[in-house]
Parts: C-alpha cells; sequence; structure tokens
C-alpha cells in the first residue's frame, strides 16, 4: 500500500493506534490524515510530531537516521526517541508547538543503511501544522540529505588547506596579487622574510605596501605582465627593500618570476609571484671564484719558485747524483714548511715551529749542538717557506764545512723584534769551534738560495758574513710583511 | 752566445727574490746584462741611474706604491721602444690592460719560450717561432 515506504507503512498499517494518544485512524483530523498519507508516499526523509503528546510517526528515510531506535520509537513519544539529545532538540519542538518554523542546515547521523557506519548529513526545517482557527496541532518536518555537497564541501577544504601548505613550505617566497592594482591576496612566510618580516601587506597594493619597489620599476613590470599575459622571469635582480629591523633599506639579489593567472574564461585575474632572496649563495658562488682564481695564483707562484729551485740546484751541482740529492732535500723542506702552514689554517706558523722543523733534522737531542731562542712569532705563508728554506741551506753547509763538521762546534740561533720601533725582524744565526771559515770563491748554490731573502716581506734581507772563527747570517724583514698574509 | 752584453742591461722587477734570481741567471746565461729591482718603485730609482734599459720584465703583483702593470705603463710613455714583457701567475689580461705591444708570460716561464720571446723583441739572435 505504501511502496516508496514499505517498512514504516507496514507498521502504520499495523499499529493499534486506539491505543496511543492519537486515537483510532477514522477519528484523525483531516490535516493528520493528509500529512501521514504526504508521508509515506514520499522518497524523502519526513517526520510528523503530532497533538500535545507529541507522538511520533515517520518514514523509512527517517527510519533510517533513528537507527536502532527504529522500529521501537515509532507511534511514541518525540522525547523517548531522542532522550539523549532532548537537550537540544526540546527548543525547537516546543518552538514549532509555539508556531515558531526551525531550519537547520547541517545535522550529522551516523547511519548503518548501507550495512556499516557511515558518516550522513541533512538539513531538517521544523514546520509547525495548525488547524484553521490557527491552533498548532503537531509539527511537520522534511529532510534533505545533503552528505554529498558536504562531503564535496570538505574535500574542497581539505585541498585548499593542502595548497597553502604547499605554498607555506615552499623554500621559496610566494604572492598572490589580484587585480590590476596588483592587491596582495596572499603571501608565505619567506616572502615576508624576504620583504621584510611584519610588514602588513594582505589587502594593499603592492605600490601601497611595498612602496620602495615602484622607482625601482617593479610594479611597471606587473602592470605589464597583467596586460600582455607574458612571464617575467629574472635571475640575479639587484633590488632595494626595507627590509632591515627598523625598516631600513637594504640591497639584495632575487630570483624572480611574475607569471599571470587566469579564470576559467581566459581573462588574467591576477599574478603569482614567486622570489627567491640569493643574494648570500651568490656572494658565496663568488667569494669561491675568488678562492679557486687565488689557489691557480699561489700554485703557479710555487711551480715558479720551484722551477728557481730546481733550476739553482742544477746550475751549481757538481754531478746529477748530488743535484738530485740537494733537489729533494730541498722540496722537502719546502714541503714540511707547507704542512705547518696548513696544519692550523692560513697564518697559524710560528718562527718557532720552522726553527724546530730544522733542528728536528739536523740536530742530535742527546747531545745538542744548537742554541736556540727567541719569541713565538707568527709568520706569513710566503715568507715561511723562504725561512724555512734558509735554515735548511745554513744547517746542511754548517753540518758539511761549517761548525756542525766537528763535533766540537755549535749554531746559536736567535730571533728578536728590534726594538725600540718593534717594526723589523731580525735572525742571527753564528757558527762557533768549528774550522777557520774562509771565504769561498765560487758561491754554491745554497749561499745563492739564502741570498734571495724573505719571499714577500719588504725590504727583506739575508746576509752572510764569513768570520774566520764562524760563519754568520743575519736576515731581517719589515715586521709588518714578514707577518702579513698575501 | 756572446759572453759580453752589446746592448744596455735589461731590468728584471720582481719582489719574490728566488725568482727574480733564476730569471736573471736565465737572462744573463743568453748574453744580456741584467738589473734586478725587487719592487716598481726601487725599479724607478734604478732606471734614473741608468741612460736606458733595453727592456723591462716586470711582475705584476707586487708591494709598493705602484704594481707592475703600472710600471710598464709608465716606462712605455717615457720610452714607447721600450721592449715590455709582463710576467704573473695569476692574471691573464684582458686586451687593453697591457700597453700597446707588451708581451705577457704566464708562470713559470719555460727556457723554450723565454728563448723565443726573446728573439722575438731582438733581445737576442735566434728563431722567434
Amino acid at each position: 500500500m505504501f511502496p516508496a515506504n514499505p517498512d514504516c507503512g507496514k507498521l502504520f498499517n499495523e499499529m493499534d493506534w486506539s491505543g496511543t494518544p492519537l486515537g483510532p485512524r477514522e477519528d484523525w483530523s483531516v490535516e493528520l490524515k493528509t500529512l501521514t498519507s504526504v508521508m509515506l508516499g514520499s522518497l524523502q526523509p519526513m517526520l510528523i510530531v503530532w497533538g500535545p503528546h507529541q507522538t511520533t510517526l515517520y518514514n523509512d528515510g527517517y527510519a533510517a537516521m533513528c537507527g536502532q531506535r527504529h522500529p521501537a520509537a515509532f507511534g511514541h513519544s518525540f522525547r523517548a526517541l531522542w532522550h539523549d539529545i532532548w537537550d537540544a532538540v526540546e527548543p525547537i519542538i516546543t518552538d514549532a508547538y509555539e508556531g515558531l518554523g526551525t531550519s537547520m542546515d547541517d545535522i550529522e547521523f551516523t547511519m548503518h543503511r548501507n550495512g556499516y557506519p557511515e558518516e550522513t548529513h541533512f538539513a531538517f526545517s521544523y514546520t509547525p501544522v495548525r488547524d484553521p482557527w490557527g491552533t498548532v496541532l503537531g509539527m511537520f518536518c522534511a529532510c534533505t540529505e545533503i552528505t554529498t555537497q558536504v562531503m564535496v564541501r570538505r574535500a574542497e577544504r581539505t585541498q585548499r588547506e593542502r595548497f597553502r601548505q604547499v605554498f607555506e613550505l615552499s623554500p621559496g617566497g610566494i604572492a598572490m596579487l589580484v587585480g590590476p592594482n596588483h592587491v596582495f591576496d596572499y603571501a608565505n612566510e619567506e616572502y615576508y622574510s624576504m620583504i621584510g618580516v611584519g610588514r602588513d601587506i594582505i589587502g594593499k597594493t603592492v605600490a601601497e605596501a611595498v612602496a620602495e619597489v615602484v622607482r625601482q620599476g617593479f610594479v611597471d613590470i606587473l602592470d605589464g605582465v597583467y596586460r600582455t599575459g607574458e612571464s617575467f622571469i629574472a635571475r640575479n635582480m639587484p633590488i632595494e627593500l626595507n627590509r632591515g629591523p627598523d625598516g631600513e633599506m637594504q640591497r639584495r639579489l632575487i630570483d624572480l618570476s611574475y607569471q599571470a593567472m587566469r579564470q576559467e574564461d581566459g581573462t588574467i585575474s591576477g599574478i603569482l609571484v614567486q622570489a627567491r632572496d640569493v643574494t648570500e649563495p651568490r656572494a658565496e658562488e663568488a667569494s669561491r671564484e675568488l678562492l679557486s682564481h687565488e689557489l691557480g695564483h699561489r700554485l703557479k707562484n710555487q711551480l715558479a719558485m720551484v722551477q728557481a729551485i730546481a733550476s739553482q740546484t742544477l746550475r751549481n751541482a757538481p754531478d746529477i747524483a748530488s743535484a738530485r740529492q740537494r733537489l729533494s732535500e730541498r722540496l722537502a723542506v719546502l714541503s714540511a714548511a707547507h704542512d705547518t702552514i696548513l696544519e692550523g689554517g692560513r697564518g697559524s706558523s710560528t718562527v718557532r715551529q720552522l726553527v724546530e722543523q730544522m733542528t728536528d733534522l739536523h740536530d742530535d737531542p742527546s747531545a745538542p749542538r744548537f742554541l736556540t731562542s727567541g719569541p713565538n712569532l707568527k709568520i706569513g705563508s710566503r715568507p715561511s717557506l723562504s725561512l724555512s728554506l734558509i735554515l735548511h741551506e745554513l744547517a746542511t753547509n754548517a753540518v758539511k764545512h761549517g761548525a756542525l763538521s766537528v763535533p766540537t762546534g755549535s749554531v746559536d740561533l736567535r730571533w728578536r723584534v728590534v726594538l725600540p720601533e718593534a717594526n723589523r725582524f731580525e735572525m742571527i744565526w753564528t757558527e762557533s769551534g768549528g774550522p777557520t771559515v774562509v771565504e769561498p770563491v765560487v758561491k754554491g748554490s745554497g749561499s745563492r738560495l739564502i741570498s734571495a731573502g724573505l719571499n714577500g716581506t719588504s725590504d727583506g734581507r739575508a746576509e752572510i758574513t764569513y768570520a774566520p772563527e764562524g760563519l754568520r747570517c743575519i736576515v731581517t724583514a719589515d715586521l709588518e710583511s714578514f707577518q702579513r698574509e698575501h | 752566445m756572446d759572453d759580453h752584453p752589446r746592448h744596455s742591461p735589461v731590468l728584471v722587477v720582481e719582489d719574490d727574490g728566488l725568482i727574480r734570481m733564476d730569471l736573471a741567471d736565465a737572462l744573463s746565461d743568453l748574453g744580456l746584462a741584467v738589473i734586478e729591482a725587487g719592487n716598481a718603485d726601487q725599479a724607478l730609482k734604478v732606471m734614473d741611474t741608468l741612460p736606458a734599459i733595453s727592456a723591462l720584465f716586470t711582475d705584476i703583483d707586487m708591494p709598493g706604491s705602484m704594481n707592475g702593470l703600472q710600471l710598464a705603463h709608465l716606462v712605455a710613455s717615457r720610452n714607447p721602444a721600450c721592449p715590455l714583457v709582463i710576467i704573473s701567475g695569476r692574471y691573464n689580461p684582458a686586451d687593453g690592460t697591457l700597453p700597446q705591444g707588451a708581451v705577457f708570460l704566464s708562470k713559470p716561464i719555460s727556457e723554450r719560450l723565454l728563448k723565443r720571446t726573446l728573439a722575438a723583441l731582438k733581445l737576442i739572435a735566434g728563431d722567434a717561432r
């Protein structure tokens, strides 16, 4: 009899209404008869609450919202049906009985209509039903399921949130401008940190919010992109931004793109701004380039120095075997001096370290031949290579021909900063107790290498005196250039 | 090779004593008279005491009031005919930074290249190729 609502239609027909406050069906008012017939003929969920006892009738659609409470609730009081949420329901049903309709946009139910719990959403309207004299007889409610719309809205919200996160997480600055005057609609954290944290830009035009870029031509570029739809992309673009802690101007370099954003019909509605502050990375690249240039220069100078040492060695050698040995010793000394430079970083070599490198090689700790004294003075890289070589040549010569060629001889090595001006370095090598010294007629490669002095110093000199009681060598240089890193 | 220099001396300006010594040795081995200076300021003083130099060999990076490039420009302005050889480990100088006609050599300089350069500048006899 009620094909649209077989379940509730059967209940309705089989119910003994005379035992309820509504009384036998044939005595029902025309309003109730009409509404029940509409309800049981409808596929839309419907509910009738009737009479002072709020007797409840509903169709199959509504029954699904009642869950386990159906079928027991059918024909009983509305309060018994919704006792657990009566605090929420009572005011609106009371309003309806007092003649006030209520509509509710979104009520959530967990329904089992498909065999598993399912989130559903409905819109309700409680409508008072009156007799011809205006007395409220009951309430009629038609429900509309809005689950699909709610889910779509929720998915859209989730997606919007996801896109917002994508923009927030982007390592670059992103801003969205709308309209021909380029009003900020959105900007991510990175964009704020680029233009200056705490600037108030949303809802303002670029010209108002970031006024300093107007005279730099950026608004003209935006106008062009908005007008033509052609993207603007630039790298290493200089820009002045009032981004300092007190809003002071700073010069930065940015990679920048402006891209037109279009509506469905293709008309341009705004501009997507993507920008990245590349000031620091570009500065790093430049300094890396400078460093590699500098390394190349140093290497070529080192090769020139090795070339000079090699040719000096070969030029003055008695034979190839001794040339080979002297050259390898000299290169080993340079290599050790380099180690000292590298160990503690540039500029960390000291005169004492270089002296110790020499005595490690030429002195005997059990019977010391060297007496050394002097301050722990810093020495620049270039002079340190020369000084190592000079000390090596002096020691080699002393072992071969000088004080260290006999058991009784010794070397006094002292260095100091010359007072009172304290602007010159001085080192004095004095041999004693050796054979009587005679100035050689032909100078060997050792004394020639010594006479080349301290590389990298201004006014650096190394002078050998062939005193009969012992060879003496004085090495001096201007202190500032002696200690400077080049 | 003639043991007696036939020209005015060549001036070698280089702040690295070893490299200067070696270049001076190589040049005098080729029969040239050589005067050495440790920087541009010394070089100017040396030139004041000489009637002429037959060529200038100068490093670029040096301490003092001017670098080797500035010295070369100064010498070129005083004596446009003086051969100039600029030597450095640092620069491959761009066109226009060297005085006109100056030769650039990159450190370290091979003996062969040095001979060829001297021959091209007509400082020694030989093949300039």
